[in-house]
C-alpha cells in the first residue's frame, strides 16, 4: 500500500484518499470556443513526466495538490492548494 | 508404534515423543508424535508416496521438506493442497494423497505417462483450441483430470483477521544470517520484528551441518537465539510467512488465521538460499530429494530418511550431508560428486575416513523405481562426457534414498517483490540478487553467502547498515572473517535422456524436451518460455526450476544466460488462504435515529448508498397492497417519513449565495430568507449529478440538502471547486448531524399544531416553500414546506440525538389522525403522480436539464455557473431524447420494469425510466425517454417489456396528479 | 434507574447498551451507561480494555476562518498545532483538527460547563468566520481503554498508535475499519485510552466492530463511572 504525506495530517495509506486528477487550468468560458471548452473537460494529457494531481483526504475532507511522476509513480511533493489558487471575484 | 525408521531422541528435535498423535492417510491408521508434520510422521513409518504429479501422474514424495513442493500437496477434509512439510498432525485427522483416481498408489489415470511423449509443451492449446468453442468444451475435462485438491463448499467458515504492525527494521528469516542481522539492528537501537516460517529461530543451523563436528554451529545457534531473546526491541514471530513486499515498504506477514499489514523503515531479507535440484530421467521418484530435506528429517524429527544412499553434489555441503546420513545409521552407498576434480575440504576427507565411496566426474543418467511404491530402488551412475552429456560405461547402484544438490539459488523473493532481479552471474555459474532497490538489505546465503562465518557476518553487516540508515549508531563490531565465502554452482548439471523423464518442474511435469520445444518454437523470451511451457508457474514458483530452465533457454536459444535474465517475481511467496486475504468484513452501514422504530413497526429495509431505509411496513408477501395503502394514506389523511438519509450541506459566510450560484444551475442571490429553492447540480459536461433544496436560513447562511447517497460527493465537489475558487465560505456536511421526518397530507397542519405550538403553521404565516426555525416537541427544529409527494407537508429536521424523539412525539401527535408511517416505495409512488424525477434513476450519466425538461431550473446569463458552458454547447445541436410522463393504455397492464425500450415502428426510440401503478388514476404511469418529436401529450407508442411482450402507452401531460399544485400549496 | 427512552437526547447506541446489561443514569440531558456490573470489576475491565459510550455527553466544535481566534479570546488554551489535544483549565480537552477548525470535548466527571457556554457565546453574539459545528449530533464518541487499547486498534486502522509513537495529545484524523473517525489519545490517570469520534449515523456499526475487535483481549463494554473513576476527581478527560 502507498503511502502518500497528506499536507495537513502527515503519511497516510493511500487508500485514506481520492484521487481528483490532473490540475487542469480552466479557459475563461466567455473567451473559449466551443472546441476548447470540449477539450477542457474531456480531454486529458495523461503525459509520462511529474504531473500536478489533485488528492482528497476523505476523513478530513481536505483537497491538497500533489506532484507525482508518472512514469515511477513517485509523490514528489504535497502542498495546499492555496499555492496556486487565488480568489475568483465572487 | 510410531515408525520403524524413527531415531533415538536427540536435542534440537521438534517432536513430543511423549505425546503419540493418531491419524490416517489414505484410510490407513498411522502413529507420530505431536510436532511431527504429515510428512515426517509418514516418514516415520517409511510412507514415501505422498501425491501423484499434476499432469502425467507419477508418484511423488517429499522433496525439500519445506514450504510448498507441489510433491507434497495432500488433501484434509474441507481443505485441499495442504503443504505437508509444514503442516502438524493432530489426532484424528483424515490425509489423503491428492491428483489420483482409485487409489494413490494404484491410479487408474497414471495410464496418461505412457503418452506423455504425445503430449508436448502447449499441446491442450494446440489441439483443443479448434473450432471455436472446442475448448469451452473440453475445458472441464482437463480441469477435473488435472490438479489440485477438491475444494469442500459446505467448509465451515474461520475467523481470519488482519492486524497492522509498524517496525524500524523487519528481518525475514531467522537463520544465520537473520539472528545476526537482529541482534546488530537492536542493538543499535532499532525496533525490530524477525520473521521465519519455521517453529523455532535458527534456519540452516537447526538442520545443515557447517563441517565435520556439529558441536561449535550448535553452540553458535545458541548465542545467536539468546542475542535476539534477549533484547527487548527485537519481536520474534515463528511460524510466519512474509508472503509479498508492497510499494513503500509494506510486507505482508501471515500468521496462522491472521495477516500481519507490516510498516518497516528496512527491510533485510535473509531467507537464505534452494538447493538445486540435477536433472536426469526419472529424477522425481520418491526418495529423491535435496540433501537439506533428510537433513530436516534427522534433525527436526528423529527420522531416518533411508536405509542405503546416494549423495549427488557438486560442492562441499553434499560431504556434510553424507556424514549426517552416516551419523543417523544410513549406508551410503556413495558420493556422485559431478565436478572432475573435486576441493579437498575437511569434509570430504571425513567422508573418506568413513570409507564412503567418492565417484568424481560422474552423474546421474536414470534411476529406477519399485512398481509398486514408486520408491526409487536404484540409481545407474555414468561419467560425464560433457556439458550435458554423460558417457557408456559407469554403474548401477541400488538404494533407497537419493540426496541431490548441483548448488543453490538465493531464495530473495521479497528482495524481488521489490525490485531486485536475479541474474546470472559467471562466476558463480548461478543466480545472484541484483539491482536491489533503496530500503532493502540482503544478506546472508541470500545475498551468495556460502558457510557459516561468512553468513553470520554478512548479516551483521546488513543489520548494522539498516540501523545507520535509520540514523543509529552501532557499537563497534569484530571485523568480519577473512574470505569471502561465495557460493558454486555446477554448471549444467543437465543430462537429458533418449527416453526423457529428466524432470525440470516438478510442479508442471516439464521435461528438458518440453523446454528445448518451447524455444525451438520461438519462444526465445524467458517470459514467453514461462507462459508457454508453465515452468515456474505451478505452487513452489521455480524454487526448484528457474536457474536450470534459465541454463535451458539460453543454451537451447544460443543466447547468453546473463542476459536472458530471468522472470518477474511476484507476491504471494507461498500459497494464501482466501480467508486470509479477506480478513473481517468491514462494511459500514449508516442507520438514522429513527431506524429501530421502522423495524419495531415491520418495516422491510432496502439498502440506499451506505443506508437502510425502510421500503413499506408489513410482510413481504403483501408488498403491492401495502404500498398502495401507505400512498393512498398520505393523500387521504397524513402520513410519516424518515428522509434523515438526505445530505445536509451548511453553507454560511459571506460568499454563500455567491457560491451557490456557481455550484448549483438556479439563482440564489435574491432569495429571501425563509423560503427555499429548488437546487440543480450539473457535472462540467452539463449532465445533471443531483438535486435537492437550499433554505435561506440567514443572508450568509444556506442549508442544503442533496440526495441520499449523494452527499459525500456533493460536499467533495464543493471543496473541489472553492479550493479553486477560494470564496468566503464554510462549507459543511451536516448529512449525520441533522436528522429529520415529513409529515405530510390533508391533516399534516393539525398534527404538527399539537406539538410545535410556537409556530404559526397558517398558509398565510408559513406558505409552500417557506422555512422556519422554532421548536417542535420542545425540540430545536428546522421546519421546510416542502412538496415531493404533493400533498400539504412539512419536513422537519433536527439534530440528530433528538430523532427518534421527534418520531416518537410525531407519531404520538398523530394518533387522533390516524398517522401511519410510510416508506420509500410509497414515496416513489407519490411523487411519480407529481411528476418528480429522481436523480440517477430518471437520468442518467448523459442527462441535460433540458432532456429532463428542467430549463425552468436553469438560469441561464448568470456569469458561471458549473455546466453552464457546456449547456451552451449543448444549445447548438438538437435535443436527441425528451423525459416526458406517459400512461399505459390497458388499464389492467402490470407496470413495465423501468429500463424497458420504447419501440416506434420496430426501432428502438427510447426507454422506461419509472412506472408504477397510480392507485389515485386507477393505472400505470410513469416517465420515459422518448425521441423530442414523439413526445407531446397524446403521441402513442409501444413498450417491450422484458419477457418480450409489447404493451402501448400514450404520452400524457405532467403531473399526473393535482396539476395546479393546488394540495401541496394548501 | 433512568430510561434512555424517557429523555428527548438518546445516544446512538442505547440499545446496544441496555442488550449488554447496563444500568444508566441521567447525565447532561440524556441516560448514559454508569456501569454494567461490580464497580471492582468495571475498573479492571477498563484497566486492561474497556469500551464506554460518551455520546450523549457535551461536546462541540467551531469552524472557519475565524474560529481559533475566537476560541482564543474565551480563553481556550493550546489550538496551535494541527491535530493536538490540549487540557483546558476546567477539564475540558481542546482539540485542533485544522487551522480552520477545532473540536471541544467537555468535561467527563461533569463538572464545568465549556461547551455549553461556547455555544451560548456564539448563539448570542455571532462571529463572522466562525461557525458551530454540531458534534454531539453528528458524531459518537466512544472511549477505548486499556493497555491493550493500541494493540486493539491495530487491527482496525494503519495509523500506528502506540503510545510512543502516538503519546497522549495526539490527534489522528483517519480511516477505522473503513470509516472515518478522529482519534485522540489520553491517559486516564495510569491508563491509555483513545476517544474516537465518527460519523453518528454508523455509530452502531463502529460499536460493533468494536466490540468484536476486543474479543482477543477480552475486552468488555465499560459505565462512565470507571472513566470518572480512573479520572480521579476532578480531573479531565485527558
Amino acid at each position: 500500500m502507498k503511502i502518500l504525506h497528506c499536507p495537513l495530517n502527515g503519511p497516510r495509506n493511500i487508500s485514506e484518499f481520492v484521487c481528483g486528477g490532473e490540475v487542469v487550468e480552466m479557459p475563461d468560458p466567455g473567451a473559449a470556443t466551443d472546441a476548447d471548452w470540449s477539450d477542457y473537460v474531456f480531454g486529458h494529457e495523461n503525459a509520462r513526466g511529474t504531473v500536478r494531481e489533485w488528492w482528497f483526504h476523505v476523513p478530513t475532507a481536505y483537497w491538497f495538490i500533489a506532484e507525482r511522476d508518472t512514469g515511477t509513480d513517485e509523490i514528489l511533493r504535497t502542498y495546499p492548494a492555496s499555492e496556486i489558487f487565488g480568489r475568483v471575484p465572487p | 508404534m510410531t515408525g520403524e525408521y524413527r531415531l533415538p531422541p536427540s536435542s534440537g528435535e521438534r517432536v513430543d515423543r511423549s505425546r503419540s498423535v493418531r491419524f490416517t492417510f489414505e484410510g490407513r491408521e498411522f502413529e507420530g508424535f505431536a510436532g511431527d508434520t504429515v510428512a515426517s510422521a509418514l516418514a516415520a513409518n517409511g510412507v514415501s508416496t505422498l501425491s501423484r504429479s499434476f499432469k502425467y501422474r507419477r508418484p511423488r514424495g517429499i522433496f525439500s521438506l519445506a514450504d510448498r513442493d507441489t510433491n507434497a500437496l495432500v488433501q484434509l477434509p474441507g481443505e485441499p493442497n495442504v503443504p505437508a512439510a509444514v503442516r502438524e498432525i493432530e489426532d484424528g485427522m483424515e490425509v489423503l494423497g491428492q491428483n489420483y483416481a482409485g487409489s494413490l498408489e494404484r491410479d487408474r489415470g497414471a495410464w496418461i505417462g505412457l503418452f506423455s511423449r504425445f503430449l508436448p509443451v502447449g499441446f491442450y492449446y494446440k489441439a483443443f483450441y479448434r473450432p471455436s468453442g472446442a475448448w469451452q468444451r473440453w475445458e472441464p475435462v482437463f480441469r477435473a483430470r488435472a490438479g489440485l485438491g477438491a475444494v469442500d463448499p459446505a467448509a465451515r467458515p474461520a475467523r481470519f483477521d488482519k492486524k497492522y504492525g509498524y517496525h524500524d527494521a523487519v528481518v525475514v528469516g531467522a537463520g544465520p544470517a537473520g539472528l545476526a542481522a537482529a541482534a546488530a539492528a537492536a542493538a543499535a537501537g532499532a525496533d525490530v520484528l524477525l520473521v521465519d516460517d519455521q517453529p523455532a529461530p535458527g534456519g540452516t543451523l537447526t538442520h545443515a551441518r557447517f563441517g565435520v563436528d556439529r558441536a561449535p554451529q550448535e553452540e553458535r545457534l545458541r548465542a545467536l537465539v539468546a542475542a535476539v531473546e534477549e533484547a527487548p526491541n527485537v519481536e520474534i514471530a515463528t511460524g510466519a510467512v512474509c508472503e509479498g513486499w508492497f510499494a513503500d515498504d509494506w510486507l505482508a506477514v501471515v500468521q496462522g488465521r491472521r495477516l500481519h499489514k507490516v510498516r518497516a523503515k528496512r527491510t533485510i531479507v535473509a531467507t537464505g538460499a534452494m538447493e538445486q535440484p540435477v536433472v536426469f530421467r526419472n529424477n522425481d521418484l520418491p526418495g529423491i530429494v535435496l540433501p537439506s530435506a533428510a537433513q530436516r528429517l534427522i534433525r527436526h524429527y528423529g527420522v531416518r530418511p533411508g536405509n542405503r544412499a546416494v549423495v549427488v553434489t557438486a560442492g562441499r555441503d553434499g560431504y556434510a550431508a553424507a556424514l549426517d546420513l552416516l551419523d543417523a545409521g544410513v549406508d551410503v552407498a556413495a558420493i556422485v560428486d559431478l565436478r572432475q576434480h573435486p576441493d579437498p575440504s575437511p569434509e570430504a576427507s571425513a567422508v573418506a575416513e568413513r570409507r564412503v565411496r567418492i565417484i568424481a566426474g560422474h552423474t546421474p543418467s536414470e534411476a529406477r523405481g519399485h512398481g509398486r511404491t514408486g520408491r526409487v530402488r536404484a540409481l545407474k551412475v555414468s561419467p560425464i562426457a560433457g556439458t550435458g552429456r554423460f558417457g557408456t560405461g559407469g554403474e548401477t547402484i541400488a538404494c533407497d534414498l537419493v540426496c541431490m544438490s548441483a548448488g543453490t539459488m538465493p531464495a530473495a523473493q521479497i528482495a524481488c517483490h521489490a525490485g531486485a532481479r536475479l541474474v546470472y552471474d559467471r562466476t558463480t555459474s548461478g543466480l545472484r540478487v541484483d539491482r536491489v532497490p533503496h530500503g532493502i538489505l540482503v544478506a546472508g546465503a541470500a545475498n551468495g553467502r556460502h558457510g557459516l562465518e561468512p553468513t553470520i557476518a554478512d548479516g551483521r553487516r546488513a543489520g548494522r547498515a539498516a540501523a545507520a540508515a535509520l540514523g543509529l549508531e552501532a557499537e563497534d563490531a569484530p571485523a568480519a572473517p577473512a574470505g569471502p565465502g561465495r557460493v558454486r554452482n555446477h554448471a549444467w548439471p543437465i543430462f537429458p535422456h533418449r527416453r526423457g523423464k529428466e524432470f525440470v518442474d516438478f510442479d508442471e511435469d516439464l521435461t528438458v524436451r518440453d523446454l528445448t520445444d518451447a524455444v525451438d518454437e520461438g519462444y526465445d523470451d524467458i517470459e514467453l518460455v514461462k507462459r508457454y511451457s508453465t515452468v515456474g508457474m505451478g505452487p513452489s514458483q521455480g524454487r526448484h526450476s528457474a536457474t536450470n530452465a534459465l541454463r535451458i533457454a539460453s543454451g537451447a536459444g544460443g543466447g547468453d544466460r546473463a542476459e536472458i535474465g530471468t522472470t518477474t517475481v511476484r507476491p504471494p511467496v507461498s500459497g494464501e488462504k482466501l480467508g486470509v486475504l479477506a480478513g473481517r468484513s468491514f462494511e459500514p452501514v449508516r442507520l438514522t435515529p429513527m431506524h429501530r422504530r421502522h423495524v419495531e413497526a415491520g418495516a422491510r429495509t432496502l439498502v440506499a448508498g451506505d443506508w437502510l431505509r425502510p421500503a413499506f411496513y408489513g410482510p413481504e408477501t403483501e408488498r403491492d397492497r401495502l404500498i398502495e395503502e401507505e400512498a393512498a394514506h398520505v393523500r387521504a389523511a397524513v402520513g410519516l417519513i424518515d428522509v434523515s438519509t438526505l445530505g445536509g450541506i451548511e453553507i454560511r459566510g459571506p460568499d454563500a449565495a455567491a457560491f451557490l450560484e456557481r455550484m448549483y444551475t438556479f439563482a440564489y442571490r435574491r432569495q429571501p430568507v425563509g423560503r427555499l429553492r429548488y437546487v440543480l447540480m450539473c457535472d462540467a459536461a452539463g449532465t445533471i449529478v443531483d438535486d435537492g433544496v437550499a433554505c435561506r436560513l440567514g443572508e450568509e447562511h444556506f442549508y442544503v440538502t442533496a440526495t441520499t447517497g449523494g452527499a459525500d460527493r456533493v460536499h467533495r465537489e464543493m471543496l473541489w471547486h472553492n479550493a479553486q475558487w477560494r470564496l468566503d465560505v464554510d462549507i459543511a456536511n451536516v448529512t449525520a448531524a441533522w436528522c429529520g421526518a415529513n409529515v405530510a397530507g390533508p391533516l399534516s397542519r393539525e398534527t404538527l399544531g399539537r406539538i410545535a405550538p410556537e409556530i404559526d403553521l397558517s398558509t398565510e404565516a408559513f406558505p409552500y416553500l417557506g422555512v422556519r426555525e422554532g421548536r417542535v416537541a420542545d425540540i430545536p427544529a428546522r421546519l421546510l414546506r416542502v412538496g415531493f409527494v404533493g400533498e400539504l407537508g412539512y419536513e422537519i429536521h433536527v439534530p440528530a440525538g433528538f430523532g427518534e424523539a421527534l418520531w416518537d412525539r410525531l407519531m404520538e401527535a398523530g394518533a387522533a389522525d390516524g398517522i401511519r408511517p410510510f416508506g420509500v416505495e410509497a414515496q416513489r409512488l407519490l411523487r411519480l403522480e407529481k411528476g418528480h424525477i429522481i436523480v440517477g434513476q430518471d437520468t442518467d450519466g448523459l442527462t441535460t436539464p433540458m432532456e429532463a425538461g428542467m430549463e425552468w431550473a436553469v438560469r441561464r446569463g448568470k456569469p458561471f455557473f458549473v455546466g453552464g458552458r457546456a449547456l451552451d454547447v449543448h444549445d447548438k445541436t438538437p435535443l436527441a431524447r425528451k423525459l416526458a410522463g406517459f400512461v399505459l393504455s390497458d388499464a389492467d397492464a402490470a407496470p413495465p420494469e423501468e429500463c424497458c425500450l420504447v419501440i416506434r415502428d420496430g426501432e428502438i426510440a427510447g426507454r422506461v425510466t419509472s412506472a408504477m401503478r397510480s392507485p389515485h388514476l386507477g393505472r400505470v404511469v410513469g416517465l420515459a425517454f422518448l425521441l423530442p418529436g414523439d413526445a407531446e401529450p397524446g403521441d402513442r407508442f409501444e413498450i417491450r417489456r422484458s419477457d418480450g411482450g409489447a404493451v402501448s402507452a400514450e404520452v400524457a401531460p405532467l403531473p399526473f396528479y393535482d396539476p395546479d399544485n393546488a394540495r401541496q400549496e394548501a | 434507574m433512568a430510561e434512555p427512552a424517557s429523555y428527548a437526547r438518546r445516544s446512538f447506541v442505547y440499545r446496544e447498551l441496555a442488550a449488554c446489561g447496563a444500568r444508566f443514569g441521567g447525565v447532561a440531558g440524556a441516560a448514559v451507561a454508569l456501569d454494567f456490573g461490580e464497580p471492582g470489576t468495571e475498573r479492571q475491565s477498563l484497566a486492561r480494555l474497556g469500551l464506554c459510550d460518551l455520546s450523549p455527553l457535551p461536546r462541540v466544535g467551531f469552524k472557519g476562518p475565524a474560529a481559533l481566534d475566537w476560541l482564543r479570546a474565551r480563553r481556550v488554551l493550546g489550538l496551535d498545532r494541527d491535530n493536538r489535544a490540549d487540557m483546558q483549565r476546567g477539564g475540558a480537552l481542546a482539540a485542533r483538527l485544522a487551522p480552520t477548525e477545532a473540536l471541544i470535548l467537555g468535561n467527563l466527571t461533569g463538572r464545568g460547563n465549556l461547551c455549553g457556554r461556547l455555544e451560548t457565546a456564539l448563539d448570542a453574539d455571532p462571529e463572522p468566520g466562525c461557525y458551530k459545528v454540531l458534534r454531539r449530533d453528528g458524531s459518537f464518541h466512544f472511549l477505548l481503554g486499556g493497555m491493550h487499547a493500541a494493540e486493539t486498534m491495530a487491527t482496525l486502522c494503519g495509523v500506528d498508535l502506540r503510545a510512543r509513537a502516538f503519546p497522549a495529545g495526539s490527534i489522528a484524523q483517519t480511516s477505522v475499519a473503513r470509516m472515518s473517525m478522529i482519534v485522540i489519545a489520553v491517559s486516564l490517570g495510569e491508563i491509555p485510552a483513545f476517544h474516537l469520534l465518527g460519523d453518528s449515523a454508523s455509530a452502531a456499526y463502529a460499536w460493533g466492530v468494536l466490540v468484536d475487535a476486543m474479543t482477543g483481549f477480552d475486552g468488555k463494554p465499560v459505565g462512565l463511572d470507571a472513566v470518572r473513576d480512573a479520572l480521579g476527581n476532578g480531573a479531565g478527560p485527558g
